[in-house]
């Protein structure tokens, strides 16, 4: 057994094969077969989510007893009914009925009881980019696949879109304002360094942007960002935080091209992160990125704390004795290569790989 | 093996949401002892969803660390001992990671039976989404609505003394059925009783084999008495199941220790409510728990425990749940220097996106201890609600005493000198009285607390020995005195060699008189008219032998509760100067 070390993995590819699962909350129906051919916004799955129930007392309503209601009661468990009609009885000299208050299907009936669920909010999958359906489980869960460049990031304002990419500014840190927003970016996706206001995100919302993809925003942006009717995606987290150089260059070189954004939906599953998927043909087999990949000299890393905060650089040694660090913290570390800066001395807890 | 222990050789697992530890314990000179230590970065989070790398990178440092072989070349461990010394006699495992079991509570009445189950889901990692109770107004299909949209994975129901009430028990029950009887049969939550017992076998009729539900002992067995200890079993064993149906590993781990996997909650608690039974029975044993996804606050007093276990307060992923709780000026008032409201906000959240990430400027360092005293300081006022009367909240806003204060958490443990630790300590918790400051650097607890049915003196050896960290003995004077003004005069009588020590200490001080750790001495202590410094009463003077510590004996006479300036940055230079006092800065 050797010591080894497994950070997070974010993942910046120019070309990789991509393959992502997406699962209803609850069993619905699957609307796609396995081989065929999506678009982003194509819904692949749908179910109905929080159906309302109505809790029918049968025996009280009709003044019998349990057993008088359990006779009256005409659906059987399964049956599906409309809004009025009966339920239970006619019963007595006035014929008094139970009616159905509103369409659906009864679920359960069980000591004069009726349990009627009407019908819920649909709830619809999309496949979030334009792939194949590789697997389907023909209830809840269906996975597509396609190739082409992935960038992951590290949270996102809910919502998943697709549209063609522009960038805002010239650089990693350029920041996303109001004057630079006009006509020409109508229904496009906008990459920018950093956004510190909301006036530019509302300007967004005029422009009818597909989706807004950051380095860094303020933190108090949030909950405006999570009412702005486009997804938002952050690269590195929040406050100043520029993109890094990895992610930049991918970008750049991919303007003009449809981007998928992905910033998170309200079923969340485990592991799954906000991310941006631009689909390029391959003119070569690629393979699925690793998930799972260890520390070792060479591996290029992503610096998640000051003072090389969002730095990239490459493993140059990893150190066997805990180093020290200037304000007395000591942890075990590596040597760490960033290019203008040098090799510099990081813990590993604030190393993360690119690959 | 030694005469008189049971077994030599323990490995302890300890699988936290950031770091997985492991622990060696072994014979020394007759006493237990730590030997090694093992940290690794858990991997019971994505992409692994498997315990085990994290397991075995941690054995792997302790392997390396003792030149020991603890597991074969199958990655099996070694038990028992092999005549070359080989593998451990022992071994258990306690684990705090795993996502948290979305609750609902089902309760007859909200003062009593749904009141006791809250409780019993706030000691441990239960995230409770929904309570209902009989008085709730809500008509039935909206109950039954509500437990759904809930999607727990855990439905606890409470109610009714032994012998008590019955129908009404009757339609909780037949509400839990009916709205779990809609839910998918793969993600149908486990039901557990734990009401009346005389209702157990209809309980039990009530749900059919596609249910899971399981009966615990109750939680209110009379008006009088609330006994959730037995029930704490029941749950955590639910708890344990949910995460090892998500998370790989655990059932390795509860394989390799004979069925010895605990939470670390319960770890914890019993180690507390053990040294309760054996330290000062005036005072109460407190235990505070710094966590990545929890903060926990164990309290006992004369065997009887008090959990809290915050699951949204933590300095992790969970962050930003404090400013539910509290808000960021309360956080800012700890800070040494001047921050913006706005940088907090943004720490915040990347410290909820990136939570194994460790401070290595002063900077970040001073806003995690921010964050921690805070996080304490919430969970403790949560938990101080349900301690005894007399003890709790309101009965006194002061702190009872308590003897010693046992701390643990990365932040605490990792901190760069033991001054930052013991002065965190001291703001969020605000001590009265007479106590000792321990630090567990090594989240040793957990450890103890799982072996302690196999090894009992275990943790009584190991709490003597240095893998505790004692950070001092800490008088803490309480009364309403201006600041300046004289609250005691003392003299110290260390008892090896060095002179006697005497002076006063003024209102506002903090001072640190040097006392190293594995030294003692005679303590007098004359407090002022008014002042208590916890000998039976205001003005009552007395003298004690006093332990030092990593920081020395500590007189924290900054008053009770802690006065904050309205200037911010008159409070960040008092911080700044605190840290100072207490040698955590040169």
């Amino acid at each position: 057994m050797t010591e080894i070390f497994i950070p997070a993995v974010t993942h910046v590819s120019t070309m990789t094969n991509i393959r992502r699962q997406r699962i209803l909350p609850v069993p619905g129906t699957v609307l796609v077969r396995v081989n065929e051919k999506v678009q982003a916004a194509d819904i692949v799955a749908e179910t109905e989510i929080e159906p309302k129930h109505y809790y029918l007392d049968i025996a009280r309503a009709l003044g019998l007893s349990l057993r008088e209601a359990a006779r009256s009661i005409i659906p059987q468990k399964g049956d599906r009914v409309d809004a009025g009609d009966i339920i239970a009885g006619p019963v007595g000299l006035t014929r008094r009925t139970v009616r159905a208050p509103a369409e659906g299907h009864i679920v359960d009936i069980r000591q004069g009881r009726v349990l009627l669920e009407a019908r819920g909010e649909l709830y619809q999958l999309r496949a979030g980019f334009p792939g194949v359906i590789v697997a389907s489980d023909g209830t809840q869960a269906v996975t597509v696949e396609a190739t082409g460049a992935l960038l992951q990031g590290v949270w996102g304002s809910g919502k998943q879109d697709y549209g063609v990419m522009r960038v805002i500014g010239d650089s990693p840190a350029a920041r996303l304002q109001t004057d630079q927003l006009d006509a020409n970016l109508r229904g496009a996706v906008l990459v920018a360094g950093i956004c510190d206001h909301s006036a530019p995100l509302h300007q967004a919302t005029e422009l009818s942007v597909r989706g807004v993809i950051l380095g860094g925003m303020s933190a108090e942006l949030i909950p405006v960002a999570r009412r702005l009717p486009y997804p938002i995606l952050l690269i590195e987290g929040f406050g100043e935080r520029p993109l890094n150089s990895m992610a930049f260059s991918l970008l750049v070189n991919n303007v003009g091209r449809e981007v998928a954004v992905d910033a998170g939906t309200a079923w969340p599953q485990p592991g799954h992160r906000p991310e941006a998927i631009i689909p390029l043909p391959a003119n070569r087999q690629v393979s699925l990125p690793e998930e799972v990949v260890a520390l070792k000299v060479g591996r290029r890393v992503r610096i998640l704390k000051p003072p090389y905060l969002g730095e990239v650089g490459v493993v140059k040694e990893m150190l066997k004795a805990a180093a020290s660090y200037p304000n007395g913290v000591r942890a075990r570390s590596a040597a760490i290569e960033i290019e203008g800066v040098g090799t510099t001395t990081i813990p590993l807890a604030n190393l993360e790989i690119l690959q | 093996m030694s005469t008189y222990l049971d077994a030599d050789t323990l490995l302890a697992i300890d699988v936290g949401t950031v770091n997985t530890r492991a622990n060696l314990f072994d014979v020394v000179d007759g006493r237990y002892r730590l030997i090694a230590t093992g940290r690794a970065p858990s991997t019971a989070g994505p992409p692994l969803l498997d315990v085990s790398e994290g397991v075995r990178m941690a054995i792997e440092r302790v392997q390396t660390i003792t030149g020991r072989t603890l597991v074969d070349e199958s990655d099996l461990l070694i038990m028992p001992v092999t005549g070359r010394g080989a593998g451990v006699d022992l071994f258990v495992a306690t684990g705090s990671a795993g996502p948290k079991a979305r609750t609902v509570i089902l309760g007859l009445m909200p003062g009593v039976s749904r009141q006791s189950a809250v409780r019993l889901a706030d000691s441990t990692y239960l995230e409770v989404i929904e309570t209902i109770d009989l008085l709730d107004q809500r008509k039935e299909e909206e109950k039954i609505d509500a437990i759904i949209a809930a999607r727990p994975s855990l439905i606890l129901i409470a109610g009714g003394t032994d012998g008590g009430a019955q129908n009404s028990m009757l339609q909780l029950v037949d509400l839990a059925s009916v709205a779990v009887g809609q839910m998918p049969a793969s993600q149908r939550p486990r039901i557990i009783y734990a009401g009346n017992r005389s209702l157990s076998a209809t309980i039990g009729d009530r749900f059919d084999e596609s249910f899971d539900m399981a009966q615990a002992p109750n939680v209110r067995p009379s008006l009088e008495v609330e006994d959730l200890a037995r029930a704490r079993l029941a749950l955590g064993e639910a708890i344990a199941e949910t995460r090892a149906r998500k998370i790989r590993g655990y059932d390795e781990l509860e394989q390799w220790s004979g069925g010895r996997l605990m939470l670390t909650a319960d770890a914890f608690g019993r180690v507390i409510r053990y040294l309760s039974r054996i330290y000062d029975p005036d005072k109460g044993v407190l235990g505070v728990d710094l966590g990545a996804s929890h903060t926990m606050v164990a309290a006992a007093f004369e065997g009887d425990l008090r959990m809290r276990v915050e699951t949204e307060l933590g300095l992790g992923e969970s962050l930003p749940a404090l400013l539910k709780r509290s808000n960021l000026s309360n956080v800012l008032r700890w800070m040494p220097r001047e921050l913006g409201k706005g940088d907090l906000l943004d720490y915040i959240y990347n410290k909820s996106i990136a939570p194994a990430t460790i401070p290595v400027d002063d900077l970040d360092l001073e806003i995690e201890l921010a964050l921690g005293r805070e996080l304490i300081r919430v969970t403790m006022q949560e938990a101080r609600t349900q301690w005894p009367k007399g003890k709790n909240l309101r009965s006194s806003w002061l702190l009872p005493l308590v003897e010693p204060i046992i701390a643990s958490g990365a932040v605490l443990g990792r901190a760069p000198a033991a001054g930052y630790a013991a002065l965190a300590l001291l703001d969020a918790l605000q001590p009265t009285g007479i106590t000792t400051l321990v630090l567990d650097p090594y989240g040793l607890s957990p450890s103890l607390g799982a072996a302690a049915g196999s090894m009992p003196m275990l943790a009584v050896h190991v709490l003597e020995s240095g893998s505790y960290v004692s950070l001092g003995t800490v008088v803490s004077p309480v009364g309403k005195v201006r600041i300046g003004r004289k609250v005691l005069t003392l003299r110290l009588e260390v008892e090896r060699g060095s002179e006697d020590i005497a002076g006063e200490v003024k209102m506002g001080q903090l001072a640190v008189i040097p006392l190293r750790q594995g030294d003692h001495g005679k303590l007098t202590l004359r407090p002022e008219r008014g002042i208590d410094v916890g000998f039976g009463g205001p003005g009552k003077a007395g003298a004690l032998r006093v332990a030092g510590g990593a920081v020395g004996l500590i007189i924290d006479a900054r008053g009770r509760p802690l006065e904050f300036s309205p200037d911010p940055s008159r409070q960040q230079e008092q911080n700044l100067k605190w840290l100072h006092d207490i040698g955590a800065r040169k």
